[in-house]
């Protein structure tokens, strides 16, 4: 029975084959588009998700910086922290001085001659010292800001410097969700056109081999054998059509991360896309075969009489 | 065997094809359905193998109502009968021996089975010498032997052939139905819808005759007029 199965599994394998090479152009064409619009949706989806770590490796590195002014005694600035501690939502609250804040700043410009002698020209620490304030949800900070705003000791700052921050953290947010948003609608529109084109591919083969389903039925062939060599034929599209758009991809990774690279450092979409290869790969094959065997089973559905 | 009862069938636009059809065949029976272009004789023969179902009555195999038969049984019930038509319905590209094996291949044979079964129908409709040919480098009476070939590899207790000698010469014909009546002699029942005069005067054996999708004369032993 198992092996009769297997026959059957075989022979069926061998007839989606002939199919999918009966007919190269056509088969050709199938899968270029296949391969367009699995292309065209996996990298919208790896950009997405790119886009997403960039915004929320920025979302972790929010805080509100209090620069106090430098008449501000040290019993002040526990008495200020002390405050701004109190406020709901408020993880911590870190003292920088002035001193640390001329160290952290030198070492950022990485002993830069030309900024140590302007430093040294101007004699003394031109930095003020500062509270770094960090919520326990990004949400949170406008909240925290506008308490900060209200709070006795407003007179003891010299500035704050969180509104600029939320801006550029907004700008990003709304860029990545419409590049998100075109993406599926493109993608969208991709999938339904290549479906229709596969399942139109399937509905020819199956027209050529008309009468080979009228015998099929007459010498009693089960529905599911007549059925497979589609459901292979669908498969195969999708198979194929996974490898070249994987093929594609990582040309494209590579291409964004090099324009990328310029503006932000620290993601690579390309590092990204090898250190998932694996998991990208199987998902992609397994949404092109998805789409291979949906087009089939229409063309089944629709016009294949038993 | 075969029971047709009140059977009616109606097309769409009120085509009716067959009418109140009252039939029993029994085991090992040679029946010649006879009459003119449209008088329903192929519509008779598709009810049997579930090409059709009827729009009243029913149709009993082994007393079995076809109609409770579930869609997907239907494939290993069509093994029970073996149909031979008018226009052979061949695969082109296949040889004589891949058009036969084909339906072996369908039901999940191994090579082996293959190997052993199809070279012996082949001889038994005299086609030995013709396994690897084309069927457009055969005769119309050699086709209709492949056809047939491929109707009885899976040794149905039924073989319907509908207009099997419609386009062959009478020589060839009469080949085919010499072969029909030698596969009747081993047992298997035979349906033959045919408007072959000579053939059914010939045969002497049982004769239905169909008029405007009705039964209108039924003879043991017949005669093309009975």
């Amino acid at each position: 029975m198992l092996k009769e199965k297997f026959l059957k599994l075989g022979r069926t394998f061998k007839e989606g084959l002939n199919n999918f090479f009966y007919n190269f152009w056509l088969s050709f064409a199938t899968v270029s588009i296949l391969a367009l619009s699995l292309y065209v949706v996996s990298a919208t989806a790896l950009l997405g998700i790119t886009g997403n770590s960039i915004v929320n490796n920025i979302k972790n590195n929010i805080n509100i910086s209090i620069y106090l002014n430098p008449d501000v005694s040290t019993e002040d600035v526990d008495l200020i922290r002390q405050e701004i501690t109190n406020i709901s939502d408020v993880a911590s609250v870190d003292f920088v001085s002035n001193d640390q804040a001329l160290d952290n700043f030198i070492n950022n410009t990485g002993d830069d001659p030309v900024i140590l002698d302007a430093i040294k020209e101007i004699g003394d620490n031109p930095l003020f010292s500062s509270l770094v304030v960090t919520a326990k949800d990004s949400a949170k900070y406008d909240g925290i800001a506008s308490s900060i705003e209200k709070s006795s000791f407003t007179d003891k700052i010299n500035s704050v410097n969180y509104t600029r921050n939320k801006e550029d953290i907004d700008k990003i947010n709304v860029a990545v969700e419409d590049a998100g948003k075109a993406g599926i609608i493109l993608g969208g529109i991709f999938i339904l056109i290549s479906v229709l084109i596969t399942f139109n591919t399937i509905r020819l083969s199956m027209y050529s081999r008309k009468q080979e389903f009228e015998i099929m039925r007459l010498v009693g062939a089960s529905n599911m054998y007549i059925q497979m060599p589609m459901i292979f034929e669908g498969i195969l599209y999708g198979f194929f059509g996974s490898l070249i758009a994987l093929a594609l991809l990582p040309l494209t990774t590579k291409f964004v991360s090099s324009l990328a690279g310029r503006i932000i450092s620290q993601e690579s979409l390309h590092a990204f896309y090898f250190q998932y290869l694996w998991m990208i790969s199987g998902a992609v094959l397994a949404f092109g075969i998805l789409l291979g065997v949906i087009s089939s089973f229409i063309a089944i559905r629709r016009y294949l009489k038993i | 065997m075969i029971r047709y009862e009140n059977v009616g069938k109606i097309f769409s636009g009120d085509f009716v094809a067959l009418e109140d059809v009252n039939l029993q065949i029994e085991k090992g029976e040679f029946v010649s359905v006879i009459g003119h272009s449209g008088a329903g004789k192929s519509t008779l023969l598709k009810l049997l193998y579930a090409e059709e179902q009827p729009t009243s009555g029913q149709v009993l195999f082994d007393g079995r109502d076809l109609a409770t038969i579930k869609k997907r049984h239907l494939p290993y019930y069509r093994r029970n009968i073996g149909t031979v038509f008018q226009d052979f319905k061949l695969l082109s590209e296949k040889t004589v021996f891949r058009n036969v094996s084909y339906a072996l291949e369908v039901i999940g044979k191994t090579s082996q089975e293959i190997n052993e079964e199809v070279p012996e129908i082949l001889d038994i409709v005299g086609l030995a010498d013709k396994m690897e040919k084309y069927p457009n480098q055969l005769s119309g009476g050699e086709r209709q032997k492949v056809s047939l070939a491929r109707a009885l590899i899976h040794r149905p207790a039924v073989i319907v052939a509908d207009e099997p000698t419609g386009n062959l010469d009478p020589n060839s014909s009469w080949d085919i139905i010499k072969l029909l009546v030698k596969i009747n002699d081993l047992g298997t029942t035979v349906i033959l819808a045919t408007h072959d005069r000579e053939v059914v005067d010939k045969l002497n054996k049982r004769v239905v005759v169909l008029e405007k999708g009705k039964i209108v004369s039924d003879c043991k032993k017949g005669k093309y007029v009975c």
